[in-house]
Protein backbone atom coordinates (compact mmCIF):
# COMPACT_ATOMS: atom_id res chain seq x y z
CA UNK A 1 0.00 0.00 0.00
CA UNK A 2 1.28 3.45 -1.09
CA UNK A 3 0.16 7.00 -0.24
CA UNK A 4 -2.67 7.14 -2.90
CA UNK A 5 -3.82 3.70 -1.42
CA UNK A 6 -4.23 5.04 1.86
CA UNK A 7 -5.75 8.19 1.27
CA UNK A 8 -8.72 6.92 -0.94
CA UNK A 9 -9.55 4.03 2.03
CA UNK A 10 -9.32 6.60 4.01
CA UNK A 11 -11.28 8.98 1.64
CA UNK A 12 -13.84 6.10 1.32
CA UNK A 13 -14.28 5.04 5.16
CA UNK A 14 -14.98 8.96 5.77
CA UNK A 15 -17.88 8.94 3.01
CA UNK A 16 -20.42 9.24 5.45
CA UNK A 17 -19.21 12.44 7.02
CA UNK A 18 -20.32 15.86 5.56
CA UNK A 19 -18.10 17.14 2.79
CA UNK A 20 -16.43 19.88 4.72
CA UNK A 21 -15.92 17.29 7.34
CA UNK A 22 -14.11 14.85 5.66
CA UNK A 23 -12.52 17.64 3.68
CA UNK A 24 -10.84 18.58 6.61
CA UNK A 25 -10.03 15.10 8.17
CA UNK A 26 -8.42 14.69 4.83
CA UNK A 27 -6.29 17.79 4.29
CA UNK A 28 -4.64 16.85 7.80
CA UNK A 29 -3.78 13.41 6.37
CA UNK A 30 -2.53 14.68 3.24
CA UNK A 31 -0.43 17.39 4.94
CA UNK A 32 0.73 14.51 8.21
CA UNK A 33 2.10 12.69 4.72
CA UNK A 34 3.71 16.24 3.68
CA UNK A 35 5.31 16.63 6.56
CA UNK A 36 6.75 13.23 7.59
CA UNK A 37 8.16 13.73 4.04
CA UNK A 38 8.05 10.82 1.00
CA UNK A 39 11.04 9.00 2.64
CA UNK A 40 8.88 8.15 5.64
CA UNK A 41 5.49 7.08 3.70
CA UNK A 42 5.91 3.33 4.71
CA UNK A 43 6.40 4.37 8.20
CA UNK A 44 3.76 6.81 8.65
CA UNK A 45 1.38 4.26 6.93
CA UNK A 46 2.52 1.61 9.63
CA UNK A 47 2.18 4.04 12.29
CA UNK A 48 -1.08 5.60 11.39
CA UNK A 49 -2.46 2.23 11.04
CA UNK A 50 -5.38 0.57 8.95
CA UNK A 51 -6.96 3.63 7.71
CA UNK A 52 -10.33 1.90 8.48
CA UNK A 53 -9.34 2.55 12.31
CA UNK A 54 -7.89 6.20 11.86
CA UNK A 55 -11.84 6.79 9.88
CA UNK A 56 -13.59 4.95 12.58
CA UNK A 57 -11.67 6.91 15.11
CA UNK A 58 -13.16 10.27 13.58
CA UNK A 59 -15.79 9.08 12.76
CA UNK A 60 -16.67 8.36 16.77
CA UNK A 61 -15.69 11.76 18.21
CA UNK A 62 -17.52 13.06 15.35
CA UNK A 63 -20.92 11.55 16.55
CA UNK A 64 -19.66 12.79 19.93
CA UNK A 65 -19.39 16.17 18.76
CA UNK A 66 -23.18 16.42 17.34
CA UNK A 67 -24.88 14.37 19.78
CA UNK A 68 -23.78 17.43 22.33
CA UNK A 69 -23.78 20.68 20.37
CA UNK A 70 -24.87 22.25 23.37
CA UNK A 71 -21.06 22.47 24.68
CA UNK A 72 -19.41 23.01 21.78
CA UNK A 73 -21.98 25.79 21.26
CA UNK A 74 -21.79 27.54 25.05
CA UNK A 75 -17.96 27.36 24.03
CA UNK A 76 -18.85 30.13 21.35
CA UNK A 77 -16.28 28.25 18.77
CA UNK A 78 -17.09 28.91 14.59
CA UNK A 79 -19.26 25.59 15.03
CA UNK A 80 -22.56 26.66 13.75
CA UNK A 81 -25.41 24.60 14.35
CA UNK A 82 -24.85 22.00 12.03
CA UNK A 83 -27.04 18.73 10.82
CA UNK A 84 -25.66 15.49 11.54
CA UNK A 85 -25.08 13.36 9.26
CA UNK A 86 -26.59 13.97 5.85
CA UNK A 87 -29.75 12.53 4.67
CA UNK A 88 -30.27 9.68 2.39
CA UNK A 89 -27.67 9.34 -0.70
CA UNK A 90 -29.14 10.94 -4.02
CA UNK A 91 -28.66 8.45 -6.19
CA UNK A 92 -30.37 5.74 -3.99
CA UNK A 93 -33.21 8.75 -3.14
CA UNK A 94 -33.60 8.51 -6.91
CA UNK A 95 -33.63 5.14 -7.38
CA UNK A 96 -36.94 5.14 -4.64
CA UNK A 97 -38.37 7.54 -6.42
CA UNK A 98 -38.35 5.40 -9.85
CA UNK A 99 -39.31 2.83 -8.39
CA UNK A 100 -42.06 4.41 -6.20
CA UNK A 101 -43.83 5.91 -9.68
CA UNK A 102 -45.45 2.07 -10.11
CA UNK A 103 -47.16 1.88 -7.35
CA UNK A 104 -47.50 5.92 -6.63
CA UNK A 105 -49.38 7.23 -9.64
CA UNK A 106 -52.32 4.66 -9.12
CA UNK A 107 -52.08 5.36 -5.77
CA UNK A 108 -52.42 8.93 -6.15
CA UNK A 109 -54.89 8.15 -8.64
CA UNK A 110 -56.97 5.65 -6.29
CA UNK A 111 -57.14 8.59 -3.98
CA UNK A 112 -58.20 11.76 -5.84
CA UNK A 113 -60.89 9.21 -7.24
CA UNK A 114 -61.95 8.64 -3.55
CA UNK A 115 -62.03 12.10 -3.05
CA UNK A 116 -64.53 13.12 -5.70
CA UNK A 117 -66.50 10.42 -4.92
CA UNK A 118 -67.26 11.60 -1.17
CA UNK A 119 -67.73 14.90 -2.84
CA UNK A 120 -69.97 13.85 -5.34
CA UNK A 121 -72.05 12.07 -2.48
CA UNK A 122 -72.08 14.90 -0.52
CA UNK A 123 -73.68 17.35 -3.46
CA UNK A 124 -75.85 14.54 -4.11
CA UNK A 125 -77.00 14.58 -0.41
CA UNK A 126 -77.44 18.08 -0.07
CA UNK A 127 -79.56 18.18 -3.38
CA UNK A 128 -81.64 15.76 -2.47
CA UNK A 129 -82.48 17.88 0.90
CA UNK A 130 -82.56 21.17 -0.86
CA UNK A 131 -85.48 19.02 -3.89
CA UNK A 132 -87.35 17.48 -0.60
CA UNK A 133 -87.54 20.86 1.40
CA UNK A 134 -89.01 22.83 -1.67
CA UNK A 135 -90.77 20.02 -3.01
CA UNK A 136 -92.82 18.92 0.08
CA UNK A 137 -94.59 22.21 1.06
CA UNK A 138 -94.93 22.63 -2.71
CA UNK A 139 -97.19 19.40 -3.02
CA UNK A 140 -99.07 20.08 0.08
CA UNK A 141 -99.74 23.53 -1.19
CA UNK A 142 -100.70 22.50 -4.62
CA UNK A 143 -103.02 19.56 -3.22
CA UNK A 144 -104.96 21.60 -1.03
CA UNK A 145 -105.95 24.01 -3.60
CA UNK A 146 -106.74 21.20 -6.03
CA UNK A 147 -109.16 19.90 -3.23
CA UNK A 148 -110.61 23.50 -2.89
CA UNK A 149 -110.88 23.48 -6.32
CA UNK A 150 -112.78 20.17 -6.41
CA UNK A 151 -115.03 20.74 -3.85
CA UNK A 152 -116.70 23.88 -5.98
CA UNK A 153 -117.52 21.29 -8.78
CA UNK A 154 -119.51 18.77 -6.22
CA UNK A 155 -121.37 21.17 -4.44
CA UNK A 156 -124.72 20.14 -4.91
CA UNK A 157 -123.36 16.73 -2.79
CA UNK A 158 -123.38 19.33 0.02
CA UNK A 159 -121.29 16.25 2.47
CA UNK A 160 -118.59 15.72 -0.43
CA UNK A 161 -118.66 19.21 -1.20
CA UNK A 162 -117.81 19.94 2.65
CA UNK A 163 -115.31 16.94 3.11
CA UNK A 164 -113.12 17.95 -0.02
CA UNK A 165 -113.05 21.61 1.14
CA UNK A 166 -112.38 20.35 4.47
CA UNK A 167 -109.19 17.88 3.27
CA UNK A 168 -107.92 21.10 0.89
CA UNK A 169 -108.00 23.54 3.47
CA UNK A 170 -106.45 20.81 6.24
CA UNK A 171 -103.76 20.34 2.96
CA UNK A 172 -103.33 23.83 2.38
CA UNK A 173 -102.66 24.39 5.97
CA UNK A 174 -99.96 21.38 6.23
CA UNK A 175 -98.39 22.90 3.58
CA UNK A 176 -98.19 26.48 4.97
CA UNK A 177 -96.60 24.73 8.10
CA UNK A 178 -94.36 22.86 6.62
CA UNK A 179 -93.25 25.69 4.42
CA UNK A 180 -91.94 27.48 7.21
CA UNK A 181 -90.80 24.91 9.32
CA UNK A 182 -88.16 24.09 5.56
CA UNK A 183 -87.91 28.21 5.41
CA UNK A 184 -86.68 28.05 8.92
CA UNK A 185 -84.93 24.64 8.99
CA UNK A 186 -82.97 26.27 6.12
CA UNK A 187 -82.65 29.18 7.93
CA UNK A 188 -80.75 27.46 10.52
CA UNK A 189 -78.73 24.75 8.65
CA UNK A 190 -77.97 25.46 5.49
CA UNK A 191 -75.36 27.77 5.94
CA UNK A 192 -73.42 25.67 8.60
CA UNK A 193 -73.48 22.79 5.65
CA UNK A 194 -72.49 25.26 2.98
CA UNK A 195 -69.88 26.66 4.66
CA UNK A 196 -68.75 23.17 5.80
CA UNK A 197 -68.59 21.82 2.19
CA UNK A 198 -66.52 24.95 1.34
CA UNK A 199 -63.98 24.34 4.18
CA UNK A 200 -64.11 20.66 2.76
CA UNK A 201 -62.77 21.76 -0.35
CA UNK A 202 -60.20 24.72 0.45
CA UNK A 203 -58.61 21.95 3.11
CA UNK A 204 -55.83 20.34 0.53
CA UNK A 205 -55.32 24.09 -0.70
CA UNK A 206 -54.94 25.55 2.73
CA UNK A 207 -52.33 22.52 3.45
CA UNK A 208 -50.30 23.00 0.21
CA UNK A 209 -50.16 26.73 1.08
CA UNK A 210 -49.10 25.88 5.17
CA UNK A 211 -46.39 24.00 3.42
CA UNK A 212 -45.36 26.37 1.86
CA UNK A 213 -45.06 29.27 4.55
CA UNK B 1 4.81 0.97 32.65
CA UNK B 2 2.92 3.45 30.98
CA UNK B 3 -1.24 4.63 32.02
CA UNK B 4 -4.16 5.43 30.21
CA UNK B 5 -4.40 9.27 28.71
CA UNK B 6 -7.54 10.48 29.89
CA UNK B 7 -9.27 12.71 27.21
CA UNK B 8 -9.46 15.73 29.34
CA UNK B 9 -5.40 15.58 29.70
CA UNK B 10 -5.36 15.39 25.90
CA UNK B 11 -6.96 18.43 25.74
CA UNK B 12 -4.64 20.03 27.93
CA UNK B 13 -1.34 18.66 26.63
CA UNK B 14 -2.05 19.29 23.01
CA UNK B 15 -3.58 23.07 24.15
CA UNK B 16 -0.30 23.80 26.09
CA UNK B 17 2.28 22.64 22.98
CA UNK B 18 0.03 25.00 21.12
CA UNK B 19 0.08 27.66 23.27
CA UNK B 20 4.10 27.79 23.21
CA UNK B 21 3.94 28.31 19.61
CA UNK B 22 1.79 28.26 16.85
CA UNK B 23 1.98 24.61 14.97
CA UNK B 24 0.78 22.17 12.88
CA UNK B 25 -0.47 18.70 13.26
CA UNK B 26 2.26 16.87 12.46
CA UNK B 27 4.67 18.72 14.53
CA UNK B 28 2.24 18.23 17.71
CA UNK B 29 2.24 14.58 17.38
CA UNK B 30 5.92 14.82 17.16
CA UNK B 31 6.47 16.56 20.53
CA UNK B 32 3.31 14.90 22.44
CA UNK B 33 4.70 11.49 21.21
CA UNK B 34 7.91 12.53 22.93
CA UNK B 35 6.33 12.05 26.38
CA UNK B 36 3.51 10.28 25.86
CA UNK B 37 2.93 6.72 23.67
CA UNK B 38 0.00 7.88 21.63
CA UNK B 39 -0.87 6.47 18.23
CA UNK B 40 -0.21 8.81 15.35
CA UNK B 41 -4.03 8.76 14.73
CA UNK B 42 -4.99 10.01 18.17
CA UNK B 43 -4.46 13.95 17.97
CA UNK B 44 -6.91 14.87 14.70
CA UNK B 45 -10.17 14.08 16.72
CA UNK B 46 -8.88 16.16 19.44
CA UNK B 47 -7.56 19.22 17.57
CA UNK B 48 -10.60 19.38 15.54
CA UNK B 49 -12.86 19.06 18.64
CA UNK B 50 -11.19 21.79 19.95
CA UNK B 51 -11.08 23.70 17.30
CA UNK B 52 -15.08 23.27 17.51
CA UNK B 53 -15.14 24.41 20.87
CA UNK B 54 -13.36 27.89 20.05
CA UNK B 55 -9.87 26.99 22.06
CA UNK B 56 -7.84 26.74 18.63
CA UNK B 57 -7.83 28.51 15.49
CA UNK B 58 -6.40 27.52 11.92
CA UNK B 59 -4.88 29.17 9.59
CA UNK B 60 -2.69 28.83 6.21
CA UNK B 61 0.70 29.31 6.05
CA UNK B 62 2.75 28.26 2.41
CA UNK B 63 5.49 26.23 3.23
CA UNK B 64 7.33 24.16 0.04
CA UNK B 65 5.12 24.96 -2.47
CA UNK B 66 1.86 24.46 -0.40
CA UNK B 67 -0.45 25.36 2.39
CA UNK B 68 0.41 24.35 5.77
CA UNK B 69 -2.21 24.36 8.16
CA UNK B 70 -1.22 26.08 11.60
CA UNK B 71 -3.06 25.47 15.06
CA UNK B 72 -3.04 28.93 17.00
CA UNK B 73 -4.58 28.99 20.96
CA UNK B 74 -7.33 31.11 21.41
CA UNK B 75 -8.27 33.18 24.36
CA UNK B 76 -11.23 30.53 25.50
CA UNK B 77 -8.32 28.18 24.82
CA UNK B 78 -6.15 29.82 27.23
CA UNK B 79 -8.46 30.43 29.85
CA UNK B 80 -8.82 26.22 29.88
CA UNK B 81 -5.55 25.94 29.70
CA UNK B 82 -5.28 27.63 33.22
CA UNK B 83 -7.91 26.02 34.06
CA UNK B 84 -5.91 22.42 33.09
CA UNK B 85 -3.04 23.42 35.32
CA UNK B 86 -4.69 23.86 38.08
CA UNK B 87 -6.31 20.75 38.59
CA UNK B 88 -3.35 18.90 36.77
CA UNK B 89 -1.46 20.29 40.22
CA UNK B 90 -4.26 19.38 42.56
CA UNK B 91 -4.04 15.83 40.73
CA UNK B 92 -0.18 15.35 40.78
CA UNK B 93 -0.49 17.35 44.72
CA UNK B 94 -2.65 14.11 45.62
CA UNK B 95 -1.01 11.10 44.09
CA UNK B 96 2.03 12.52 45.33
CA UNK B 97 1.00 12.55 49.01
CA UNK B 98 -0.06 9.21 48.85
CA UNK B 99 3.14 7.65 46.75
CA UNK B 100 5.36 9.94 49.25
CA UNK B 101 3.96 11.17 52.21
CA UNK B 102 2.66 14.12 52.31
Amino acid sequence: MNRNDYMSALRGALSVLPDEERASALRYYEEYFDDAGPENEQKVIEDLGAPEMVAAQILADYRELTAAPAQSGAAGGSAAPRRGWRGINPWLLALLVLLAIPIGIPLAAALGGVLISVLAVLAAAVLVVVVLVAVVPFVLLVGGVAFIVCSCFVWWHPASALVTLGCGLALLALGALAAMLMIKLCTLFLPPIFRGFVAILRWPFDRIRGVKK
Amino acid sequence: MSYPIASSLLDGIVLAVVERESTYGYRITQDVQKVLEISESTLYPVLRRLQKDGCLSTYDEAFAGRNRRYYRITDHGRALLRQHRIDWQNYRAGIDAIFFGG
